[in-house]
């Protein structure tokens, strides 16, 4: 039996047609339907902006990690999340002990530069330790094998902080000097968020410059060009794969640090979500491109937070907050299936 | 030492002493140790806890022992080989027991949660502390060297001994299987003689280890003698043997959840959901080759559409028979894996992976939303699904009087179905769909050009696959009586994958195999529960750098995956491209 489907309709772009209009009528109806009623005042419609740009900027620095591994090994680090939660949990001990000696609020620059590092130096850690163990040894294996193992890594990971620091959630402690709002050009932002937003952009400028300046970020991307070339040239491949699951592991761990900062609260499962998040960042802005990961996370956050209001509200649908994560993967999807080479992402034929 | 021991054996001694240190702190902490420190392996004598923990000793002192690549070690002298296991054992044992005491001072509870004092007083053997850290550094050491022991031992003592402690392990592993209904059939002097306190007893575990040594012994030459003689006999009588073989199987099967009571039969019924699954997945990961993390979706649309077109109390509220709504169910799971498929087929297989993840978590979330809770029950589910399958069955057989009850009955159905799926999957995997289904996979790019229509192929492989995978879903929701969105997480597609990774990816035997093991060993380690996902997780990375294949491989699939070695292979034999290929 030969199976074939009819040559006359294409089944395949007849439905992705389809898709286009109903997601195209969706957003404009409800969109229309939530502004025509004036349900949230423009204050509030400015604090859900800001918030999704502080959560676009957590996401855009896990997004970092994803895209700078793709870019040298061309696969997908499923387990990136979970170096992001592994920091922010092994730093809550510290912050908890800082919090009740006092010395957070007594001291909170130095306090929160020592979570900063801890949480930093644990994610690289552990980053560097996936990359040995399950990683390198599958450099040559066919595409799926290192996708399955890096699924098993991430299960592994996130288990075994589950089992090792229990699985209740923690709350961080709160710093009083973070209290409040301050202003900044005349808009009064949470100075939580303001302080992630420009942790998040100072980490970004440094790792620009570190990729465009120095000459490890040479090697880096000579690697991520072609590997046997960067070889021939005397560029030690392993090490600069090593070094990039290291700056990607510290990126993370700062942004463990910043989604404590926002949400406050961590436990073991919260690597899952805002990894799959951060991927969609990375693949919105383009994979492998850097400014693109920036861009797609903050596309990302804003989209997440304004998303279910401005499309839902209007709607009457019941609790629509509920649904964020639901506009985050239709995004992913819509993004993969209509662009897979993001926004700023060049085309690669054949990969 | 010097002469003894070259340097660099020193340096392979501290990694492989420093590898197992770190998996015994990282056994303690993770709170394995304290969740099987107090189930029984041999009663009064060792625990399961103790046994994990002696255990990364003994492998780490076999693998020190072990020769390495380079030719200068090839001349160590069994002494030597010993000398090294105790080294790698004595630094295991050091650095925990420098752990326990450090522990036993300090409390460290705060971060590590796992580090309880009963904990500590098990591990410390109930010495006092100074004493505990040369007790727990001597008995590393011994581990160790009986490891190394083992290596130096000739093949057939080794294998003697290995297959003995196995055995012992597996009779003490089945006990809240098999006493129980030992009991309940009035065989309390059997139960008495194997278990006391749910573990072995004394001189059952030594009958155990015995048994099981022998058998090592005899399998070797028993299993040759066999196939010679299967070999020898004419090509009429083998094919009758291999009838027999599998009607003998299929006798078993049948008769299983009446030999073993409602425990194992109920445990058998979640294998085989899972196993329904796994040959679902299989033929979209096994034969098409696309990763699909999203598969939980289409066993929970199977779930749904059933709640919906059987249960009175549904939205829908038609109460259909199961096996009028199971066809319209089948139709529709088969047309979500059309929707779901047609939009991702031109992605590649990484990207696939991820949108179908996407796919499975969004199902979930509006399963779970307030926003369909009209149709959908949200959060409560829908409840009042009746059962096609009786309760209870009763048979007279001349004066024998059989019955089954709950899952020995619904076993049999769910019996049925994988039967059907695997006959089907076989079936499948040897026609031209399948055959196309394999050059797909294998190159896309010459598919296409030697005419395969790979979309339609790969939209045919999400549709076959959705519509097994709602089958089960459909049993499940009829089996449970009722559909919550909880049953349906992230965690459902990872464990399905895991089964068919495990048995290998395009092998039917490697999926029921998967199934088994990895659905119903844990059934039988209740306190083993909490720990299932990290097993998995640890399942897929090990077998992905050990064994990619799977236990029981598909013959092309395996080609598959090691082309790349031979491809090495071939390339330093053709020329010195690269003679020295570093030994990492």
């Amino acid at each position: 039996m030969r199976f074939r489907l009819p040559q006359r309709i294409n089944l395949v772009s007849t439905i992705l047609w389809g898709l286009r209009i109903v997601v195209a009528v969706l957003v404009l109806a409800g969109s229309w339907a939530t502004l025509s009623s004036g349900k949230l005042s423009p204050d509030t419609w400015r604090d859900l902006i800001i918030f999704g740009i502080a959560q676009g900027s957590v996401y855009a620095l896990i997004a970092l990690g994803y895209t700078l591994v793709y870019g040298v090994l061309f696969m997908i680090n499923f387990a990136h999340g979970d170096v992001f939660m592994t920091g922010a949990m092994t730093a809550f001990f510290v912050a908890r002990n800082f919090g009740e000696s006092g010395f957070l609020n007594a001291n909170p620059i130095v306090a929160l530069l020592i979570i900063f590092a801890v949480s930093m130096l644990t994610s690289m850690l552990v980053a560097i330790v996936l990359e040995r163990i399950a990683y390198r040894p599958l450099r040559r294996a066919p595409r799926l094998v290192p996708l399955i193992t890096a699924i098993g890594a991430s299960l592994f990971i996130s288990n075994s902080i589950r089992g090792i620091y229990g699985e209740q959630s923690q709350t961080y402690p709160s710093v009083d000097a973070l209290q409040g709002r301050m202003n900044i050009l005349g808009i009064p932002i949470l100075k939580t968020q303001a302080l992630v937003i420009v942790s998040a952009i100072v980490l970004m400028i440094a790792l620009v410059y570190f990729v465009e300046r120095t000459r490890t970020g040479r090697a880096m991307r000579a690697v991520s060009e072609d590997k046997d070339v960067a070889a021939l040239m005397g560029i030690n491949v392993d090490r600069i794969i090593v070094t990039t699951f290291a700056i990607g592991g510290l990126l993370a761990g700062a942004a463990g640090i910043l989604y404590a900062l926002v949400f406050n609260e961590v436990d073991w499962f919260m690597g899952f979500l805002p990894g799959i998040k951060a991927f969609t960042a990375a693949v919105l802005g383009g994979i492998g491109n850097i400014a693109g990961a920036m861009l797609g996370g903050l596309t990302l956050g804003v989209l997440e937070s304004v998303g279910p209001f401005l499309l839902l509200g209007g709607a009457n649908v019941p609790s629509p907050n509920q649904l964020r994560d639901v506009i985050a993967f239709t995004v992913l999807v819509l993004v993969l299936i209509f662009r897979p080479n993001g926004i700023l992402g060049r085309s690669e034929p054949g990969r | 030492m010097a002469e003894l021991i070259s340097g660099r054996q020193l340096r392979r001694v501290a990694t492989i002493g420093a590898v197992a240190a770190v998996a015994l702190l990282y056994l303690c902490m993770v709170g394995l140790v304290e969740a099987f420190k107090d189930r029984n392996v041999v009663t009064g004598v060792i625990t399961l806890g103790a046994v994990m923990l002696l255990a990364v000793p003994l492998i780490a002192g076999y693998r020190a022992a072990l020769p390495p690549r380079d030719a200068a070690a090839q001349s160590l002298r069994a002494p030597q080989r010993v000398l090294l296991g105790l080294l790698v054992g004595l630094i295991a044992g050091a650095v925990l027991g420098v752990f326990v005491l450090i522990a036993s001072t300090i409390d460290v509870r705060g971060v590590l949660v796992r580090i309880s004092p009963p904990l500590l007083e098990f591990l410390s053997l109930g010495l006092p502390s100074g004493l505990a850290l040369l007790a727990i550094t001597g008995i590393g050491g011994l581990m160790g060297a009986l490891g190394a022991l083992l290596l130096v031992s000739p093949a057939r003592i080794r294998n003697a001994v290995t297959s003995g402690l196995i055995a012992v392990l597996f009779m003490s592993m089945i006990e809240p299987l098999l006493r129980p209904r030992l009991e309940q059939l009035d065989y309390t002097a059997i139960s008495d003689f194997l278990y006391k306190s749910h573990g072995l007893t004394e001189v059952a575990s030594i009958l155990c280890f015995v048994v099981g040594a022998v058998a090592a012994v005899l399998w070797q030459p028993g299993n040759d003698f066999v196939r010679r003689t299967v070999e020898a006999a004419p090509v009429q009588t083998r094919r009758r043997i291999r009838g027999w073989t599998i009607a003998a199987l299929v006798v078993a099967v049948l008769i299983l959840p009446q030999v073993s009571g409602t425990f194992l039969a109920q445990v058998a019924v979640l294998v085989g959901l899972y196993m329904l699954l796994a040959l679902g997945l299989n033929i979209v990961v096994g034969y098409a080759g696309l990763l699909d993390l999203g598969y939980v979706a289409f066993f929970a649309v199977g779930a749904y559409l059933t709640a919906l077109l059987t249960s009175p109390d549904s939205s829908l509220g038609i109460g259909l028979p199961f096996f009028v709504a199971l066809p319209i169910v089948m139709l529709g799971a088969g047309m979500t894996g059309l929707l779901i498929g047609a939009p991702v087929l031109r992605l590649r297989g990484d990207y696939l992976a991820i949108v179908t993840l996407g796919f499975g978590e969004i199902a979930r979330v509006l399963f779970e939303s307030d926003a369909l809770r009209p149709w959908l029950g949200g959060v409560q589910g829908i409840l009042g699904i009746p059962s096609p399958f009786p309760v209870r069955i009763d048979l007279q057989l001349g004066a024998t009087h059989i019955f089954a009850t709950g899952p020995q009955v619904f076993y049999y159905p769910i019996f049925a179905f994988c039967a059907l799926a695997a006959v089907f999957a076989y079936r499948l995997s040897n026609s031209r769909i399948g055959r196309a289904w394999n050059a797909m996979r294998e190159d896309e790019s010459v598919a296409e050009a030697t005419g395969v229509s790979t979309v339609s192929y790969k939209l045919l492989a999400f549709a076959l696959g959705a519509t097994t995978g709602c089958l089960s879903g459909a049993l499940f929701a009829v089996q449970l009586g009722s559909v919550f969105p909880g049953s349906f997480d992230v965690f459902v597609s990872i464990t399905v994958l895991a089964v068919i990774i495990l048995g290998g990816m395009g092998s039917i035997p490697g999926v029921i195999l998967g199934a088994i093991v990895l659905i119903g060993l844990p059934e039988l380690l209740r306190e083993f529960v909490e720990y299932r996902v990290l097993v998995y997780g640890g399942v897929l990375v090990a077998m992905m750098l050990l064994r990619p294949e799977g236990l029981i491989p598909n013959r092309g699939r395996q080609r598959e995956l090691h082309e790349a070695d031979s491809e090495e292979e071939q390339e330093t034999l053709d020329g010195d491209l690269m003679p020295q290929r570093s030994p990492a």
